[in-house]
């Protein structure tokens, strides 16, 4: 195997692991926002909600493999598809808020709605994905080898990352659990069908 | 249909990948994304009372 480019790979290993882990942070902070809205502000999620919910996770998969197993095609794909689905559910529903008389749904931050944040969260994502092929292209056209060990802090960040991920996917797992039980969730959700608390 | 259902799945990918195994988390991916995608399609076509 030629290592000529080796020392070139190394460091685009460092960027590509720094960039995606940003996206993930990224990622968990807007799950984060959504969950702190819906606890202190008593706003449950919608239908399409759990849905941008579900794509925003889906998304941060990809993030996820990229950090953790290093990049590969396959995971940027994942990032993409994720960010369609999502972008799609999110249309969905500025679409159905456009109309005389009609507010929107839920609270705004800095002008806009969540779901206007999560449309344009989704396109961020796919021009992520364009800009990190084209950054990551050496890496991506070899073999999937680990070149030489990570970094003790990309180990960190990366056990930390992916912590905070689960955690965040639980909690909203347990969200769903609440406001939608076992079945279809409702239309427009004002208090939770299952409740630990009195 | 289940709603809470991707949320598991989802859940089930990162734990797998928390574990080291890349392939299991790609399935699980695969897993979540279909049931997302017949979640999105109830979702597109059904009348939802939250416009007015």
């Amino acid at each position: 195997m030629d290592y000529s480019n080796r020392s070139q790979t190394a460091t685009g290993q460092g960027l590509s692991f720094w960039l995606n882990a940003f996206a993930l942070a990224a990622v968990c902070g807007s799950l984060l926002e959504a969950l702190y809205w819906q606890i202190f502000f008593n706003e449950l999620p919608c239908p399409l909600c759990q849905l941008q919910r579900v794509a925003l996770t889906l998304a941060g998969i990809g993030m996820m493999l990229n950090v953790r197993f290093g990049a590969s095609p396959v995971h940027y794909a994942i990032i993409l598809a994720s960010a369609l689905g999502g972008a799609t559910a999110s249309g969905r529903q500025i679409l159905l808020h456009i109309a005389p008389g009609d507010t929107g749904y839920g609270s705004t931050l800095f002008g806009l709605h969540f779901y206007t944040w999560g449309f344009i969260s989704f396109v961020v994502m796919m021009v992520f994905c364009a800009v990190m092929l084209c950054l990551d292209r050496n890496q991506l056209s070899e073999p999937r080898v680990q070149l030489s060990s990570p970094p003790q802090l990309n180990k960190r960040v990366a056990i930390f990352l992916v912590g905070l991920f689960f955690l965040i996917a639980a909690a909203n797992l347990v969200s769903a659990l609440m406001v939608c039980q076992f079945g279809a969730c409702p239309d427009n959700p004002t208090e939770y069908l299952w409740k630990f608390w009195s | 249909m289940i709603m809470m259902l991707p949320f598991l799945t989802a859940l089930i990918a990162i734990g797998l990948t928390f574990r080291g195994e890349r392939m299991p988390t790609i399935i699980s991916w695969s897993i979540t994304f279909l049931i997302f995608l017949v979640w999105l399609n109830y979702h597109m076509s059904d009348k939802l009372n939250i416009s007015l």
